[in-house]
């Protein structure tokens, strides 16, 4: 990577310029647009189709799923799975659906308001064992959640917070740092520092240059850091399945297995709540995706 | 290598710390026992069927409503994450104060069971059927009480076994082969016997072919799986694969995906249980099968009989009487035969099995129980040959019966 | 780059020739006599404390219990029966299918992590240009993120299964497999594990691409410009102007990769989970075969920590040489 250096050195800070031009040329011809669109379309169709057998097997009943002459689409729509699976005897789906989600924005909360000062700081400063500190919060994802179960459960039943959610949003948010810390930590540094000491010397104090300038430049980290822990949290499954007992209180991939039974298992359901549990997902993208653009289009110091 | 060695450092630092921790020694707590001078009782049972969480929530309801001292507080966890969550509790000083399971020999070797008749009224106690509960003791103290028992049987697929020319069901391996053989040939992705040898249940499709040529598995005190009785079966397994008489890939099919396939009239024979009956009703009631005992080597009557069973955990010993009153209230006859119905499984009580007698469903597995063979399941060592099964026994499919069988007792002894 | 980053010097006099000389007692005495080096880690400690608190309150417990447990004797009801040394770690590396079980797993890893950066700096490009539609490809491309990774291998498990599954229909239909119910990709160890490396780049495209495409956008457009002027191509463009302004973010991404993939339980159980033997086995599989099965919880404990020194050396290997860590 011995390019790295004279590449960057020629690049004038952000802040000089008044506008940060996409990278993409403004006059495309017609021909590149419909190859860009084709190539698109692929793309989309393979990333989809895994999630389309799974729609329609979710509005299949039990015995079309299992048929042994399988058909590419469902021959009849039995939409009132979509229904039924809200009131099933094996799980109290609406109250999973809650408490997946009440744990998942906890524990992203957290996660945010904890690794983002540590990011930048780790990012921006010196400061004794920073390497160190660095390396513990990656070894945290070094283990496995497999054996760490029963830790997890000793420890929280010491606390007496087994079965609250409160201990997996605890969980949750103390495995996920991680990433979100060194995620937003690869933006903060691709900041040139520059642009701090800029504000700096102008009396801004830290907390300020943290929110009013380097933020909206490392928004693109932070949303992949947000989904990327809000994704982790909302379909952790290991430790769910120790801590949290009562069934209202399990999160949907817990809730998932109940649809297994010893002899037979009632898929429709199971896709369902699969598809079911996309939805929030791909809707807060959305939502959040645009900041994404945003730092595309309008990336340009404030 | 300063920077690894700082690292290094900072671990072992926090690592002392957090030992000293672990070793005052989490766990022993045993919660909220008492919400409002409630006494509170954990059950932890798997999913047998969809049924499952609403027939205990039943059995609950009712008897709070007669008890209500006593809180119930159910969790079902499927039957791969049960031993999981069972085995994190009671490591974590937590176990469930009854517990619906398999193997229970480990738990009584350890010290954590009460005996059977501690937390049962002797009347309750003496309406077991004795095969059962003879199932359930370790050096002549019954540690679990039996809940559910099925027995296997062959299902034949009339239909298919017609179109190839079989007149009769087989009873011996020469005709089930002869006839597996037959029905294979009819081609079109038909099989003649499923053989589910992969990791679900493989200890079953084991047991009923090496049994049926005269081994076992063991007894209480020994697992004999490397022994010269169970050549024979595994032989005849792979004489049945080499002749094409199965599906493909039988070393790594499961059970349940297998029989679905049967269910819909792609298979001639395979062997099933009770549950089998209801699910054919439910997903392709025209199949025109019928049930016959399994064929053994010289046609001999023999099947696999299963039984799951209720186990209460002694934890701080202070529950007994709130257990006893829920497992006297269970097993009453009211309350009981209902929830084995509803599961389809056989009865275990006297009572019950009386009342269940003119059950049709139940009929030809009940006429083969007599003759059944159960697992060394009061054997300790029995989890871990079970293990050893359903993770070694499908490679008879490409290797040598000698070696897996070897393979397997080896495993089983370590375990 | 020098490594000057992380060399602020550590506590207990290791002082490497700064002009002043380093403090025995760090950060924890007050401001009494400021020290540049305490004073820092003073001043560091607002920043990353609750980090540190969230990380020592929750993480380090279960990890110390799995090393404790590595060195126990522990039934099979989950019952500490006393300490047995280091014989867990000897039955682990006595294992007939230990080294097999290892080399598969460096295969799953390297493949997984190579392919999936590979194909993602394409799809970061697709992505990056500007054409009708897009926003929708882009949303496609997250699905695989948000869906549970069981719930994917599920579907694809299925969708490969004789009689059942509609790929294996699929393949029939178009004449690639001759037997009318379909092949056991799922059945035998060598197709599954292929199946199950192609769910596991899948799954791990959505992040990596993601990531590099948030990378691409701290490219300046004038630099982007310059090169355009220079007379540089498309290409040369990429590799000498855009990917290096990936590299941290990219480099940050592999790491995870690494460290996801080693670690990937639920593809490998899924796809793999019916076949006999350990003809299909990677390090995380066999200790999930241990607990499960086998129900060895010390024996996994052991194996874990065979595993989380391996990753470690994996990682600190790759942290010296490609060094995500930026400068200060």
């Amino acid at each position: 990577m011995a390019v790295t250096a004279p590449a960057f050195e020629t690049i004038a800070p952000p802040a000089a310029s008044a506008r940060k031009r996409r990278y993409t040329e403004d006059q495309v011809p017609l021909r590149k647009v419909i190859v860009r669109m084709i190539a698109g379309f692929i793309v989309l169709a393979i990333f989809v189709l895994p999630y389309v057998i799974m729609f329609f097997g979710s509005v299949k009943t039990k015995a079309q799923i299992r048929s042994v002459d399988p058909t590419y689409f469902p021959t009849e729509w039995h939409w009132e799975n979509y229904v039924n699976m809200w009131s099933t005897p094996e799980t109290p789906l609406p109250q999973n659906l809650i408490s997946t989600i009440i744990i998942s924005v906890f524990a992203t909360l957290i996660v945010l308001l904890v690794a983002m000062p540590a990011a930048y700081y780790t990012a921006r400063f010196k400061f004794p064992f920073r390497m160190v500190f660095l390396f513990l919060v990656i070894v945290t994802q070094m283990l496995q959640p497999a054996v760490l179960t029963s830790g997890l459960f000793r420890q929280f039943l010491a606390f007496d917070m087994i079965d609250t959610w409160a201990a997996m949003i605890f969980i949750n948010a103390a495995f996920n740092l991680s990433f979100a810390v060194w995620i937003m930590h690869s933006f903060f540094a691709g900041i040139p520092k520059e642009v701090d000491e800029a504000a700096q010397i102008d009396g801004a104090g830290r907390l300020r240059v943290l929110f009013t300038i380097s933020l909206p430049l490392v928004w693109p980290g932070i949303v992949t850091a947000i989904v990327f822990t809000f994704v982790a949290c909302w379909n952790e499954f290991a430790a769910s399945l120790v801590i949290l007992s009562t069934a209202g209180n399990q999160p949907l991939s817990v809730a998932l297995t109940k649809f297994v039974g010893q002899y037979e298992t009632s898929w429709q359901y199971v896709f369902g709540v699969s598809i079911v549990a996309i939805v929030p997902v791909v809707i807060l993208f959305m939502i959040i995706e645009k900041r994404l653009v945003g730092g595309l289009t309008a990336g340009s110091v404030k | 290598m300063k920077k690894s060695l700082r690292l290094g450092t900072a671990v072992a630092l926090a690592a002392t710390a957090s030992l000293t921790l672990a070793s005052c020694g989490f766990g022993g707590g045993s919660g909220d026992d008492e919400a409002g001078g409630k006494t509170t009782l954990d059950l932890l049972v798997p999913s047998y069927s969809d049924n499952t969480q609403g027939l205990w929530e039943d059995v609950i309801e009712g008897f709070e409503a007669e008890n209500t001292d006593i809180d119930v507080k159910l969790e079902v966890q499927s039957w791969d994450n049960l031993e999981t969550v069972i085995a994190t509790k009671i490591q974590g000083g937590e176990a469930p104060d009854i517990y619906n399971g398999g193997p229970f020999a480990g738990f009584a070797a350890d010290e954590l069971l009460y005996p059977a008749e501690d937390v049962v009224s002797p009347d309750t106690f003496s309406d077991f059927q004795d095969s059962f509960i003879a199932n359930a003791e370790v050096d002549g103290t019954a540690y679990a009480l039996p809940l559910i028992a099925s027995a296997r049987a062959l299902f034949v697929n009339n239909a298919l076994l017609e179109q190839a020319g079989v007149t009769a069901p087989p009873t011996n391996w020469d005709e089930l082969l002869d006839a597996a053989t037959k029905v294979s040939a009819l081609g079109g992705g038909i099989a003649g016997y499923g053989m589910p040898l992969g990791s679900e249940e493989a200890q079953a499709e084991a047991a009923v072919w090496l049994w049926g040529g005269g081994g076992t598995f063991g007894d209480a005190t020994e697992i004999t799986v490397d022994d010269p009785a169970n050549l024979p079966g595994a032989d005849q397994i792979k004489k049945m694969i080499d002749a094409g008489a199965t599906q493909a890939d039988p070393g790594s099919t499961d059970r349940s995906p297998l029989m679905d396939i049967f269910i819909q009239g792609k298979i001639g024979m395979q062997v099933g249980l009770p549950p089998t009956v209801g699910q054919i009703e439910e997903n392709n009631p025209e199949l025109d099968y019928s049930i016959v005992p399994i064929p053994t080597q010289d046609g001999s009557p023999m099947t696999v009989g299963v039984m799951d069973q209720l186990m209460a955990f002694e934890n701080d010993g202070d529950k007994q009487d709130a257990i006893t009153k829920f497992l006297d209230y269970y097993y009453t006859s009211d309350v009981y035969v209902p929830w084995v119905q509803a599961e389809g499984f056989l009865p275990v009580t006297k009572s019950g099995a009386e009342a269940l007698s003119g059950e049709e469903a139940l009929a030809p597995f009940l006429e083969v129980l007599p003759d059944a063979k159960f697992y060394p399941s009061t054997n300790p060592q029995w989890s871990a040959t079970d293990a050893a099964f359903k993770a070694l026994f499908g490679q008879l499919q490409t290797k040598p019966a000698q070696d897996v069988l070897t393979e397997i007792q080896a495993q089983a002894d370590a375990g | 780059m020098s490594t000057t980053s992380d060399a602020s010097p550590i506590q207990a006099g290791a002082a490497d020739g700064r002009p002043r000389p380093g403090s025995g007692a760090p950060a924890k005495g007050g401001a009494a006599a400021p020290r540049p080096r305490g004073r820092d880690l003073l001043h560091a400690l607002p920043w990353i404390g609750p980090a540190l608190i969230l990380i020592f309150g929750v993480v380090l417990f279960p990890a110390v219990v799995m090393f404790y447990n590595s060195t126990r004797d522990i039934s099979q009801s989950g019952v500490d029966k006393g300490s047995v040394g280091l014989d867990n770690y000897i039955e682990v590396f006595n294992f007939p299918y230990f080294w097999p079980i290892f080399g598969r797993t460096i295969i799953w890893v390297v493949v997984v992590v190579v392919a999936t950066v590979v194909i993602s700096l394409g799809l970061a490009q697709i992505l990056n240009k500007a054409f009708p539609g897009r926003r929708i490809v882009r949303l496609a491309v997250i699905i695989p993120w948000a869906a549970s990774v069981v719930m994917t291998t599920m579907v694809v498990y299925y969708g490969l299964e004789p009689y059942f599954g509609i790929i294996n229909k699929f393949l029939v239909d178009i004449g690639l497999v001759d037997t009318p119910e379909g092949y056991g990709w799922t059945r035998n160890p060598v197709t599954a594990f292929a199946w199950s490396i192609v769910v596991a780049i899948f799954v791990s495209l959505p992040f990596t691409t993601y990531t590099i495409l948030a990378g691409l956008q701290t490219v300046p457009g004038e630099v982007l410009e310059a090169a355009k002027m220079d007379g540089a191509g498309p290409i040369r463009t990429y590799w000498g102007v855009v990917l290096p302004q990936l590299r941290s973010a990219l480099a940050v991404a592999v790491l995870i990769n690494i460290i996801n993939v080693f670690n990937s339980l639920p593809i490998l159980k899924v796809m793999t989970g019916s076949i006999p033997g350990y003809d299909a086995d990677t390090i995380m599989t066999m200790i999930f075969k241990y607990i499960q099965n086998q129900h060895k919880v010390d024996v996994a404990s052991a194996l874990s920590v065979v595993a989380f020194v391996i990753v470690i050396v994996i990682v600190a290997v790759y942290v010296r040489v490609v060094k995500p860590m930026k400068e200060v």
